[in-house]
């Protein structure tokens, strides 16, 4: 699955998968955005336009998505998560925009099968998790250990500090946001980790506890108020801020329109939030 | 590298067609600064770039006149003494900002006296029922019918802050859409705008979908996919009116609610400004203005 930038683009072109590319794209050339934050299959709760996955890749590349770092929705409810990952990864063979995440659940026994699993069978560059439905805190050891694990294969870590607002939960399934307060600490004891915190909206007192962090990332899908990213980039760094839909339960217009014409940043922040952090956080190159 | 595309948002000329009128702009909705205008003027300079982009035509705050509707006694003191300050972002927007004045169901002589005050001899176009704060009282309250009765007279729009909230709601005085549907159920001539939809929207289109007099506002919730397409399958497009909750929701999470959903074009120019027009018809006529 590990597909270097050039030869994505080689690929698609091959494919006849570029027509979604800028006009004059080229391997040198094309801009292309990176959604850090998309999720495959069904939503637990009710049925969502973008279900499919071929019509959610129509949709993503229409607007422009070159390469999206897929979650699977079955990771926060299944504990088979090694049927899970195989799912997933068999639904993004084929699919060169897809970057399968796989789901990672330190509370289930042999959870560190699962976390090698997803590196080495799966070959997947990052792994995503879900304290809140998984029920373990951020200060637990074995969220420690599995953020040095992932560090020493070269996983990356997604967080899901939340998947949907608290007010709106099914009542009997509802689950209060992750406690990122311990986050801080934890990731700067494990060196080289990569964790990026996907669907938080950020809360200024939990905000400036993360600035210094720079293992720590963010995504853009919860980032709201006219100037949300905006603030949060000039906060935490450009550099730390990657671009994320919450695709498919959230509509991948909304945090598009708000980075791409809503923040008003520059150009170059821009292609940096869009494009070269999520690059980076994968580990691939960003020029 | 060159990046240049529209990124998920429609053409300025698809975005000028749609004719946008914004049903539910909040500038610093909770307390316009204790001057009385200059945060609430700040929040409206912070939102251009946005109204901008979107290419809104229109954009209807909710102002707060000095009838207990926030906890700053003195601010209150003072909307009351200069009511030059409640105009002065019309005054200074006049081309772009529509207003309704929030309401305090708590303070029914004052709420009263403030329907003649500024829709009877004033500017503003109709009402905000809050779901917070000292002035929100539940739609279901007695209170509410000599006010609804009121606003009827005067030909005002009526906007009732609507939640659903897993776990229940965040004060006493918060309405949900089905209580929504039992005030409306007293008044079937009066129209009436359930904002948020409920927040919690599965249950809100359903709570009001037998209330014909009930139209669902867009705004205030995260962009959850699904939503304006359920709305319109069930209760046409001709009750869902857009709200933009602007500075402090984004014109991504809301506009896109309407310009991505799977609805036909001619739904999305009836969400995105002509409901609004229409339910504002009778007050614009009624002060001799166009809509």
């Amino acid at each position: 699955m590990r597909m270097k930038r050039r030869e994505f683009i080689r690929t698609a072109l091959a494919t006849g998968a570029a027509a979604w590319l800028p006009v004059g794209a080229s391997e040198d050339s094309a801009f292309q955005l990176v959604d850090s934050n998309v999720s495959l299959f069904d939503w637990p709760f009710r049925k969502l336009p973008l279900d499919e996955t071929s019509v959610l890749m129509e949709k993503l590349r229409s607007l422009g998505v070159g390469q999206a770092f897929a979650g699977s929705y079955e990771g926060l409810f299944h504990r088979d998560l090694p049927a899970v990952n195989h799912r997933l990864a068999k639904e993004s063979t084929g699919v060169p925009e897809l970057l399968p995440i796989g789901s990672v659940n330190p509370d289930l026994p042999a959870w560190r099968e699962v976390l090698r699993s997803c590196a080495e069978d799966h070959e997947m560059r990052g792994i995503r998790l879900h304290p809140n439905y998984h029920g373990y805190t951020l200060d637990d050891p074995r969220f420690r250990e599995l953020l040095e694990r992932a560090a020493e294969i070269g996983l990356f870590v997604q967080l899901a500090a939340t998947m949907e607002d608290r007010r709106t939960q099914n009542s009997i399934a509802a689950v209060p946001d992750v406690d990122l307060t311990p986050l801080p600490t934890v990731v700067a004891a494990v060196p080289g980790v990569r964790v990026q915190v996907l669907n938080w909206r950020p809360r200024m007192a939990e905000l400036e506890s993360m600035k210094d962090v720079s293992g720590i990332h963010f995504d853009t899908a919860r980032v709201d108020g006219t100037d949300g990213i905006e603030q949060l980039q000039k906060v935490v760094s450009p550099d730390r801020v990657l671009f994320g839909s919450g695709a498919h339960f959230l509509i991948p217009e909304a945090s598009l329109i708000r980075l791409m014409h809503e923040s008003g940043l520059e150009e170059e922040i821009l292609e940096k939030i869009a494009q070269t952090n999520s690059v980076r956080l994968r580990g691939g190159n960003p020029a | 590298m060159k990046i240049d595309g529209q990124f998920g948002l429609p053409s300025r000329e698809e975005l000028e067609s749609y004719r946008i009128w914004d049903s539910y702009f909040t500038p610093s909705h909770s307390h316009p600064g204790k001057d009385g205008s200059s945060l609430l003027l700040a929040d409206i300079e912070k939102s251009k770039r946005a109204l901008e982009v979107g290419r809104f035509e229109k954009a209807c705050f909710f102002a707060h006149v000095g009838i207990g509707t926030t906890t700053d006694a003195e601010l209150e003191t003072l909307l009351r003494e200069k009511p030059e300050l409640v105009l002065e972002p019309l005054d200074r927007y006049p081309d772009l900002l529509l207003g309704m004045i929030q309401m305090n169901g708590n303070d029914l002589a004052s709420s009263l006296a403030a329907l003649d005050q500024w829709l009877g001899d004033g500017p503003m176009l109709g009402v905000y029922f809050p779901g917070g704060g000292p002035g929100a009282m539940t739609c279901t309250h007695p209170n509410m019918e000599p006010l609804i009765e009121k606003i009827a007279e005067l030909d005002g729009v009526i906007m009732q802050h609507t939640w659903f909230k897993t776990g229940g709601k965040q004060g006493p005085g918060e309405s949900t859409p089905a209580e929504l549907a039992e005030l409306a159920a007293k008044f079937p001539d009066q129209k009436f705008l359930c904002a948020h939809a409920g927040g919690e929207w599965e249950q809100g289109i359903r709570a009001v979908r037998d209330s014909p007099n009930i139209l669902i506002e867009t705004s205030g919730f995260d962009a959850t996919a699904g939503f304006v397409e359920m709305g319109v399958r069930e209760l046409g497009a001709e009750r869902i009116v857009f709200g933009s909750h602007l500075p402090s929701r984004s014109l991504g999470t809301e506009l896109a609610k309407v310009t991505a959903a799977e609805i036909p074009e001619a739904a999305r120019k009836q969400i995105l400004g002509a409901n609004f027009r229409a339910l504002l018809a009778p007050a614009f006529r009624r002060k001799g203005r166009a809509v």
